[in-house]
């Protein structure tokens, strides 16, 4: 097992369980306030593209990453539009949000880089590695935790920001309150459209940072739907959490160990097919022990959602 | 005179939606430098132009409506069937298996793929239904991740043990079936197969059920209000698990009659890329879950489809225009709630 189980897989796997992390914190903040938001891998693949296309046209990583976060914000305000203001169905919007940027990232491919399937340019500088000072003279956590991307470590960060902005803070508390019983915070004089958008336009951001360290931190291109399932990944890994960015990080944690096992274990003998499934299994395994909580039950009710 | 006042005004909504797509899909075409007029012009020859590409697009409808039919039936139940897509995939390769393996005549053989492809469609979406009604796991979860797992399933067994090692070719798929037991093309030289015919039935068939039954009736009603439904002493998981399996059902038919009718084989990802299932949902959402009005939306969105090839083939605007164009389209018909919200507000004010 030691060989199968070093160091390198614990590093990969915290490199891996960023792009999840940073949208399941953006999931939670939505379902927090009663939005269940299905778009998440939608958003990722959008802010995973323009991420390159900033990178392209302006050369430089930080402009691209604040592109990236740019390009989702302008997406989750469409899905605010759509479901806060003309109260369509979440789900519906949120499928249909996936499509979309499905669609338009793979004709933006075309339309711009004029290429098919996947967008390379090996004078592409990706997110630059960070060594952690004194850190990474560490044995072993050294290694571990050194020398990733920034937001490697901002999505580290923003757990516990975003743990102590709701539950230790007024604002987050009347973000609580929006998503637990609208009617109530209301009557206090909550806004709570404008803290719905407000939510919905932070998880946007958190989905353009996680697209962002997809195109650019672990890889330094772009491939058609690159994000293949991790959008829903986070959706689960929200789920899972229960909404709490403590619970998410430690579900997100999970699946980023399963993804980095997976891609480990394909060095051996067995068929890739099962390594792949591997995530997904676990992910249902894991499910057994969520239990529905009142708060998601809420969030439900109010949209006539999945049952 | 006030039904018809209705019928336009439900035809209304999904008529804006598609303008609004339509105005989407011109300002890409613009961007890339196209002329809309003509790029349209040639997505109407390319769905519609001739006989041939007119039953072209009927064929590539056929999966998607009865994939359209069985999200229909669940989305009516009040449940969201995501996971299309992995049942589709494990009904055409029971429905290959079959052909390959069960002896008998080709008739016998055809038939016994149908149903094997029905039933196991059916389990895989059943089994979703059941970890929801046993466990209390999101069913909208649970059908995406189900998905995942059956495509790898069903590519691992044409990749290892059921691989056809006959052929130079090194694609992962099973060996040819039986001519016999091929379902029959509808016109000599093209691409139409009886599929259709099944689908069109089908479609049909799960209205009539829907309207007329009593069993349909209680479907419709544990989605409208299941707390009324189970007032009315409609037993929730049971209606669901069946919901389910025969949601699961369709769309392993659809996966079935694109073996038997059109590839002939499981291929790997021959069912996947197309993006079928998703056209399902999609013609499911704009036609309002209308079982009817599902077949002639997944006939639009096939249209839009192979004409967004024909367009390809004959101009220099991609082939992605038209999936922009689906899913502003999508976009849009789902504004029809809000719309119904309105009027449900206005009645109780």
């Amino acid at each position: 097992m030691d060989f199968l189980l070093d160091v390198s897989l614990y590093a990969s796997t915290l490199r891996m369980v960023t792009p999840i992390l940073l949208a399941a914190l953006g999931g939670a903040i939505c379902a927090r306030v009663g939005l269940f938001n299905v778009g998440l891998e939608g958003l990722v693949l959008i802010g995973a593209f323009s991420g390159i296309v900033g990178n392209h046209f302006t050369g430089n990583v930080f402009a691209a990453v604040l592109f990236a976060v740019l390009c989702s914000l302008l997406f989750s305000v469409l899905f605010g539009f759509m479901s806060i203001h003309l109260k369509a169905n979440v789900i519906v919007v949120g499928i249909a949000l996936n499509f979309l940027a499905l669609g338009l990232t793979t004709f933006s491919l075309r339309a711009i880089f004029d290429v098919k399937g996947a967008y390379y340019n090996k004078d592409m500088i990706g997110l630059p590695k960070w060594d952690i000072p004194l850190l990474k003279d560490i044995p072993w956590l050294g290694e571990v935790l050194s020398g990733h991307s920034p937001l490697v470590y901002l999505s580290i960060i923003l757990v516990i920001v975003l743990q102590l902005f709701l539950f230790k803070t007024v604002t987050g508390f009347r973000l609580l309150a929006a998503g637990e019983n609208p009617t109530a915070a209301k009557s206090l004089g909550i806004k709570v459209t404008r803290i719905q958008y407000g939510a919905v336009l932070l998880c946007g951001a958190l989905c353009g940072l996680a697209g962002a360290q997809l195109s650019l931190g672990n890889v330094t291109m772009f491939t058609e739907g690159m994000t293949s399932g991790r959008g829903f990944i986070a959706l689960v890994a929200t789920m899972l959490g229960q909404s709490n960015p403590i619970g998410v990080a430690a579900s997100s944690l999970l699946f980023g160990f399963m993804d980095a096992l997976s891609i480990r274990l394909q060095g051996f003998a067995l068929p890739t097919h099962f390594t792949m499934m591997l995530p997904y299994i676990v992910t249902i395994l894991a499910m057994l022990f969520f239990k529905d909580k009142g708060y998601m039950q809420e969030a439900r009710k109010s949209n006539e959602s999945s049952r | 005179m006030d039904k018809l006042v209705q019928f336009g005004r439900s035809l209304l909504q999904p008529l804006l939606a598609v303008i609004i797509g339509l105005a989407a899909g011109a300002i890409a075409i613009v961007i890339v430098g196209g002329s809309v007029m003509d790029t349209y012009a040639e997505m109407w020859k390319g769905a519609f132009g001739s006989f041939y590409f007119f039953t072209n697009t009927l064929s590539r409808a056929t999966p998607i409506i009865l994939i359209g039919l069985g999200v229909a039936l669940a989305f009516r139940a009040g449940f969201f069937n995501m996971g299309s897509e992995g049942q589709m995939v494990l009904g055409a390769l029971s429905a290959a298996v079959t052909a390959i393996y069960l002896p008998g005549p080709g008739w016998f053989k055809l038939v016994a793929a149908i149903i094997a492809g029905i039933i196991s469609g059916g389990i895989w979406s059943a089994f979703a239904g059941w970890l929801d009604a046993r466990f209390r796991m999101n069913l909208l979860i649970t059908t995406l991740l189900l998905n995942y797992i059956a495509t790898l399933f069903a590519g691992y067994i044409v990749s290892y043990p059921l691989k056809d090692r006959t052929g130079s070719a090194a694609m992962a798929q099973t060996v040819m079936l039986d001519q016999s037991v091929w379902l029959p093309k509808l016109f000599k030289g093209m691409s139409l197969h009886g599929g259709f015919i099944i689908a069109v039935v089908g479609a049909i068939l799960l209205f009539l059920f829907m309207r007329y039954t009593v069993k349909g009736y209680e479907i419709r009603m544990l989605g409208g209000n299941p707390l009324f439904a189970s007032y009315g002493g409609v037993q929730r998981g049971k209606m669901m698990l069946i919901s389910m399996f025969v949601s699961g059902g369709f769309a392993g038919l659809a996966g079935s009659v694109e073996v038997l009718g059109t590839q002939y084989r499981y291929l790997d990802g021959a069912l996947t890329s197309p993006g079928y299932a998703w056209s399902g949902i999609m013609a499911t959402l704009l036609a309002g879950s209308h079982p009817l009005g599902t077949a002639v939306a997944a006939i639009l969105l096939a249209a839009l489809q192979t004409g967004g090839m024909g367009m390809e083939r004959n101009t220099d605007v991609p082939l992605e225009v038209s999936s922009i164009i689906q899913a502003v389209l999508i976009l849009f018909v789902s504004a029809k709630f809000t719309y119904s919200f309105i009027k449900r507000r206005k009645a109780r004010s």
